[in-house]
């Protein structure tokens, strides 16, 4: 069975999509089914509303939420009521959104739900830490469109990567696209010394001298159009505390200071640069780093798109692999074997 | 007058609110929709319950209890929705019946441990062992809850066909769905008797929730008990804990003050820097606690009741209203006068009054603002820079500079007896010399009897 061992080394993981209807939630059912639930205990949820039965913006059909008994699941209180399967109501939480509460409850049966949990990641992290006390072994977090932020290491362990037709209907583009992506998550993390020395620091631009200390590059963030390099020449570290932007890395390489530096990011979720920069900006002998990884178990393809194109399953997902060099699933054509 | 509308006074009553450590939403809602108390035996009853309160959390055999408790009471929900519900005779759906019952389970456990707290003849929590059953039918006692197979034996049959079927059978749901709903409906129908000690019980949490709280932040911060007095107010070691935080956090020491209050008017003078501000907003703060049956920041104190507080503080500017600062305070001190023809036994608080205007009229008016008020029936406390006449008044002065130390007590003073250290003080602050030198020229050619135009 594919990744479902792998899956079960780690406490938690999100599933999150490249694009709306690249088969997240189809993924997120194949992994339900195959969990075993006499050796471990899983808990479900998603960062906002998920598991419609139609698409909210393109209405197009979606798979339901397929719970198994004795998994323990969070959604809103509206869609708590709307369910389709028997549950035991074990909480009401305080954290609330547009679709009133968040309940936690747990199956006693199996059924279909629609899953619409804390929609925000700080949100989602408590509700992930309560489930603790019904010694959850295992906590399976839906994306949302956009929402990739939730796959953040600072909030999962691991992670499954939907791609697809959606994203684009070229193989090679789409290939390009989520190589890069993975790529991103995969970025080496930085040494033990420098996650010590950046972690407590929540704003601004930071250069580390070769004594180790810290500089204030004096700049608020890196959307801000200047920062300080005053004899800063011999600095080999940089840190970003927050977003990374082409802008930043562009004034970086022009500014030709720095040769050769380790530019340290918190998370790959904090990258927001185009492939062509982030390789010009390795290409002058720089490297990027980030302080926490969050190990990718998988990619999974869905060929389909919901405006009616097809790509060949099999082509994408060798072209794919290549890439990556992961193993590449199309859930979908694997169920059907 | 609700606390909600008080806290934005600046007197320290925000920062006492805030420092209440509270576990639920509902009771801090229900503190701040409180009503100021003028019973004196309401208030005489409350300050009892915290009394026995603050014994029990004082205790440190009871540690664990009070930890037991305060952990519980994080879970107090605000059941308003659920509630009006229930009234309206209405159908409850899963969730709110869950919320009943988490209530129902949470009361008997408060209320358990509060009779090993021997607290609970202070706040009665009524039994509603019964709602319990009703939604707990195989007696498992766990705070959750769905409809239960044993509500229904055609219920557990169908659940029982639809776990062993691979595919899901539409008439087996909705013959289920249907019975849910009637069996929710019989539910609901048996709660409603019980609705008000459903209400009754959730206050009695909160209750529970503010008093401990407040018991708390009596040891924290060393406040005392106060007695409740006929005809005058006194303090003995008064101190603002919110000007004392800051002080200690500098590394400084908040030199704690007596002063006692009569029916006369109080006129308290004194170098800058000398604290009055500080005595007349911490008057404020204690007076506004008292009423709210908290903690009292003084090492001793008796207190009168009062019908309403007037405050009146230099800060308080109405630059939305459009008013300037002198016009701002001429209303509040307006409001006072007209309030001295109507009402009776309230505490008036003012802050240097007229003190952006020219030193002569400002004296006219704060005398004439005295001898108005003398005789009528409200506790008067007026700080003031100007040498006025204090007819029949108490004048209080602060001590002042003693040994190049400011000492704050109040001591009793003459009319006339107004200090004249504004330069010495401005010296002590380093200020320009040169400013001060000129300053104190003009003010010996003055006494001597010259004009300033000579210079």
């Amino acid at each position: 069975m594919p990744f479902i061992d792998e899956l079960m080394k780690y406490g938690s993981c999100s599933i999150v999509g490249m694009e709306k209807n690249t088969g997240k939630t189809e993924c997120l059912n194949y992994v339900l089914r195959r969990l075993p639930l006499d050796r471990i205990k899983v808990a479900v949820s998603s960062i906002g509303i998920d598991g419609e039965t139609t698409d909210q913006v393109t209405h197009t059909a979606k798979p339901e939420i397929m719970l198994r008994e004795s998994m323990y699941f969070a959604t809103s209180e509206k869609h708590y009521l709307m369910r389709k399967v028997l549950s035991e109501l074990l909480e009401v939480g305080n954290e609330s959104t547009s679709l009133g509460y968040v309940v936690t409850a747990k199956a006693l049966s199996n059924g279909k739900v629609l899953l619409s949990g804390p929609s925000s990641g700080s949100g989602l992290k408590r509700w992930m830490d309560s489930m603790k006390k019904y010694d959850v072994d295992l906590i399976i977090v839906d994306g949302a469109l956009s929402r990739m932020s939730l796959a953040s290491p600072a909030i999962s362990e691991s992670m499954i990567l939907s791609t697809g037709a959606a994203l684009s209907a070229n193989i090679m583009n789409l290939v390009q696209k989520t190589a890069f992506m993975v790529e991103m998550i995969n970025l080496d993390r930085t040494s033990d010394d420098n996650v010590l020395r950046f972690n407590d620091i929540m704003t601004g631009v930071w250069a580390v001298d070769d004594e180790g200390r810290l500089r204030d590059m004096h700049a608020a963030s890196s959307l801000s159009p200047e920062f300080d390099t005053g004899d800063m020449q011999h600095c080999r570290t940089l840190f970003v505390s927050g977003a990374l932007t082409d802008a930043f890395l562009n004034r970086l390489r022009r500014n030709m200071v720095f040769k050769g530096v380790e530019l340290v990011v918190r998370d790959f979720t904090k990258i927001f640069v185009s492939p062509l920069t982030y390789r010009m900006f390795t290409g002058g002998g720089n490297r990027l780093c980030v302080m926490q990884k969050s190990k990718l178990i998988a990619v999974t393809v869905n060929p389909t798109s919901p405006n009616g194109i097809v790509l060949d399953s099999e082509k994408l997902c060798d072209k794919l692999s290549e890439a990556i060099n992961l193993p590449v699933y199309d859930l979908k054509k694997n169920l059907c074997n | 007058m609700q606390l909600r509308q008080l806290t934005d006074i600046p007197c320290g009553l925000r920062f006492m609110i805030d420092d209440l450590e509270i576990h639920s939403g509902y009771a801090r809602r229900l503190l701040l929709d409180s009503e100021m108390c003028k019973d004196r035996n309401v208030l005489e009853h409350e300050y009892s319950v915290l009394s026995a309160f603050y014994d029990a959390v004082s205790s440190s055999e009871n540690r664990i209890s009070v930890d037991t408790l305060m952990f519980k009471l994080c879970n107090l929900k605000d059941l308003a929705g659920t509630l009006r519900s229930l009234r309206n005779k209405s159908v409850l759906n899963e969730i709110e019946l869950f919320e009943v019952k988490y209530l129902a389970i949470l009361s008997a456990e408060i209320r358990s441990v509060m009779r090993e707290l021997h607290l609970d003849e202070y706040v009665h929590i009524p039994d509603l062992a019964e709602v319990v059953s009703l939604l707990d039918p195989d007696g498992l006692r766990i705070a959750s809850f769905y409809i239960y197979d044993s509500y229904s034996d055609r219920l557990k049959y169908l659940r029982g066909i639809m776990k062993n079927s691979e595919t899901v059978d539409e008439d087996v749901f909705n013959e289920i769905a249907e019975i849910e709903d009637e069996i929710r409906g019989h539910l609901s129908a048996s709660l409603q008797q019980y609705t008000d000690a459903l209400h009754d019980a959730q206050k009695a949490l909160a209750i529970i929730d503010l008093n401990i709280a407040k018991a708390r932040q009596m040891t924290k911060m060393g406040l005392c008990f106060p007695s409740v007095e006929d005809d005058k107010t006194w303090y003995e070691g008064m101190f603002n804990p919110e000007v004392k935080a800051i002080l200690n956090k500098n590394n400084k020491d908040y030199q704690a003050v007596d002063i006692c209050l009569g029916k006369m008017p109080t006129i308290i003078t004194g170098a800058n820097m000398g604290g009055k501000t500080v005595v007349i907003k911490t008057l404020a703060l204690c007076q506004f606690l008292f009423q709210f049956a908290m903690g009292i920041p003084s090492k001793r104190a008796g207190i009168m009741l009062q019908n309403d507080v007037f405050c009146c503080f230099t800060d308080e500017q109405s630059v939305e209203k459009g008013l300037s600062s002198f016009a701002a305070e001429m209303h509040n001190i307006d409001a006072i006068i007209k309030a001295s023809r109507k009402e009776s036994r309230f505490l008036a608080l003012v802050d240097e009054p007229a003190r952006t205007t020219n030193p002569t009229e400002g004296t006219a008016l704060v005398s004439a603002l005295v001898k108005l008020l003398q005789d009528k029936d409200l506790s008067l406390v007026i700080v003031t820079h100007y040498n006025i006449k204090t007819f029949n008044s108490r004048c209080l002065r602060v001590t002042g500079f003693e040994n190049g130390k400011m000492n704050y007590r109040l001591v009793e003073a003459k009319e006339g007896d107004v200090p004249h250290e504004a330069l010495n003080i401005a010296e002590a602050l380093g200020v320009d010399e040169e400013w001060i030198a000129d300053a104190k020229m003009l003010l010996d050619d003055e006494y001597n009897g010259n004009t300033i135009n000579k210079i």
